[in-house]
């Protein structure tokens, strides 16, 4: 076991392999609070990159109702509850064990290992909320009963557990934007990393004989446009991006400006220790002890910076980036109420305004004799 | 502490080595693997010992199975092995969380004298496996499932690319098609049917590469409780093992329980290699 640096953490942890950060890390933020799981980007992933043989059940790209919803079943709760006490320190540094630090000699990871029937309900728990409704109930506000929709990739792990698991090495991680990916031509099947990662995104292929994974779109991404899912996502909820480590964060990178500068978006279950790179703006209304488990001790902290979003233009013109172009946005701007996206080479893709003009409408329309209504 | 376990315990097992397995000679076709054939009864058999892989993680708990019972046979060009161990339950894998019953004979390819590494030979110090899974059984008597078979009940609108309309789309090649299936597109041999065995090469754990299939078979039945596999092998392979009538080599073993969720370095092994010698059909002298 080397010593690895967890930014997430705040401190080092234990991994099978040399801390060897790429040149740049694939990343998506998700904002839960727009999310309404109309599996837009489900589709859009299935038609792209699973509508094969023995990828029938697979989802790649998934969204579940939070906290019952989950895919596979209780894939969360199933490997939390092996973990053992999971506790920050005040200073934000994770003092219970990893996945990695928790596993037993025989293992490389903490984990349960899923079986058939659990990949069979995709949609379990679909808009059940947290505790029961009685009869005559009436919604009180803050709302007594909650729900939030959770959009899930593979996570394109810094430190992935299913690269650590696999006796073949056949799972690598990509040197110039830190895509995980299975090597279909060397992969035996095993299925060690569909048992080891932690989020389940490692599938089988009864087919192929093989396991596969999200692979991050890299043919888009390596001409410059989002994954397939961030494209089509019609909440224009998500922004895919390349995220630095905190110590080489840069303001005006659109993902490093929510994730570091403003931290508003969270790593989710980080105290597994695989370092993930999908990033969440929790959603406000959900219960803080559950927000506080899945996204750490910052949480509710996200939650408070988001409600006070009427008074951050920069944060406003960027979340209105998102969703605007198909193009990967380097950097971005936002100045004199205008909101810009650039790529790589600094070449503006987008520009929209940070306030969207009002038009007003007469309610008596002259020309057509009728009056206008609002109804669509 | 582990290695010291280790080194004990590996000196235990070269302790009782004693004679090891000894291939008899006889007059039959080889090539076709015969589980209940005659000529079994008059082959030794010896025990072989096997233990839960304990060198790399992901590693079993315990050993599935402690016990193998193996026989040997050869006839001048075809040697073939009979492996028999108790396994409650039956398992050939194919749907999700699946995994085979299995089983694994080694020899060594660059010294018959000095074997490498028992754990799947070493650096440029390769060995050569004959690998038979359940699975890999079905395919060849059966053919490899289909999803249909796997999951009858599975209902799926349809696969985009086997849509077929009264002729007016133009139908799409097999080759077509699997450029969607990764793995079949980049020739991995885990994505066709097996024919019974698998060859490879390996030199260390995690390294082993499928050989093109040289007739090596692998065939036997699960009855009562009980596998009993016969593998049989030509006794020469060019870039491999060689074996040598009147000669001496080295076999080692693995065995994977499915039942139990084992497969690839979850596995039982031997902790050191077996002496394996090939009579040559003359009566002992005196």
């Amino acid at each position: 076991m080397a010593k690895v640096k967890n930014w997430q953490l705040k401190r080092d942890m234990d991994f099978p392999y040399e801390e060897k950060r790429p040149k740049r890390q694939w990343a998506i933020i998700f904002d839960l609070n727009k999310c309404i799981a109309c599996q837009t980007c489900s589709l859009a992933c299935k038609t792209t990159w699973t509508s094969g043989k023995g990828q029938e059940y697979m989802f790649w790209n998934n969204v579940e109702t939070k906290p019952y919803g989950s895919y596979p079943l209780a894939w969360d709760v199933r490997v939390l509850e092996k973990l053992g006490h999971q506790d920050w320190a005040k200073n934000g540094e994770y003092q219970g064990k990893t996945i990695f630090e928790g596993a037993e000699v025989t293992e490389k990871a903490v984990h349960f290992n899923p079986k058939d029937e659990d990949w069979m309900y995709p949609n379990a728990s679909e808009d059940d909320c947290a505790g029961n409704v009685p009869a005559g109930d009436h919604i009180q506000l803050p709302h007594d009963k909650w729900f939030f929709y959770l959009p899930r990739t593979c996570a394109h792990c810094t430190y992935p557990a299913c690269l650590a698991a696999c006796p073949r090495k056949a799972i690598y991680k990509r040197e110039e934007d830190g895509i995980v990916l299975i090597d279909q031509a060397r992969c035996k099947g095993y299925g060690e990393c569909v048992r080891a990662c932690p989020y389940k995104k490692s599938m089988y292929n009864p087919h192929t004989r093989t396991s596969e994974k999200c692979v991050g779109c890299y043919p888009a991404v390596e001409q410059g446009l989002q994954p397939m899912c961030v494209q089509n996502c019609i909440g224009k909820i998500r922004i895919m991006g390349f995220i630095n480590p905190p110590w080489k964060a840069r303001e005006d990178n659109p993902v490093d400006y929510l994730v570091h500068k403003k931290g508003i978006a969270l790593p989710y279950y980080p105290q597994l220790g695989t370092e993930p790179n999908i990033y969440y703006i929790p959603p406000v209304h959900a219960d803080p002890a559950y927000l506080t488990q899945m996204f750490g001790p910052n949480a509710m902290d996200a939650v408070a910076k988001y409600r006070a979003l009427a008074k951050d233009g920069v944060t406003q013109g960027l979340f209105m980036l998102m969703g605007s172009t198909d193009r990967i946005m380097h950097r971005f701007s936002v100045k004199e109420g205008q909101a810009r996206g650039f790529d790589e080479a600094g070449t503006e893709v987008v520009s929209v305004p940070v306030t969207e003009p009002l038009h007003v409408r007469a309610d008596w329309d002259p020309k057509l004799g009728a009056v206008r209504n609002n109804t669509p | 502490m582990r290695l010291l376990l280790l080194v004990t315990l590996i000196f235990t097992c070269a302790n009782a080595w004693g004679e090891g397995l000894v291939s008899r000679k006889i007059d039959a076709d080889l090539s076709r693997p015969d589980e209940s054939a005659s000529y079994w009864s008059g082959a030794r058999a010896e025990t072989i010992q096997l233990m839960g892989q304990p060198m790399i993680a992901p590693r079993p708990k315990t050993s599935a199975v402690s016990g193998l019972s193996v026989q040997s046979v050869h006839n001048g060009k075809w040697i073939a092995f009979r492996l028999s161990w108790k396994d409650p339950s039956y398992n050939e894998a194919g749907k999700l969380g699946e995994f085979s019953d299995a089983v694994a004979i080694e020899f060594p390819v660059k010294s018959n004298e000095t074997p490498p590494p028992v754990f799947m030979g070493g650096k440029d110090d390769p060995v050569h496996v004959f690998h038979w899974r359940a699975q890999y059984q079905r395919d060849a008597e059966k053919g490899k499932p289909t999803m249909k078979e796997l999951y009858p009940n599975m209902s799926v609108d349809a696969y985009p690319l086997e849509f077929v309309d009264s002729g007016k789309i133009r139908g799409i090649s097999e080759e077509s098609r699997e450029a969607f299936s990764p793995a079949k597109a980049q020739g991995n041999p885990q994505s066709y049917a097996k024919t019974g065995v698998d060859e490879l090469l390996a030199e260390g754990f995690g390294t082993s590469s499928v050989l093109p299939s040289d007739d090596a078979q692998g065939r036997g039945r699960w009855r009562t409780g009980e596998w009993s596999i016969v593998i049989a092998r030509k006794l020469t392979r060019d870039g491999a093992s060689k074996l040598e009538q009147g000669k001496s080599s080295f076999v080692g073993f693995a065995l994977w329980d499915g039942g139990s969720d084992e497969v690839g370095s979850r596995k039982s092994v031997t902790m050191s290699w077996t002496p394996l010698s090939l009579d040559d059909g003359q009566a002992p002298k005196p």
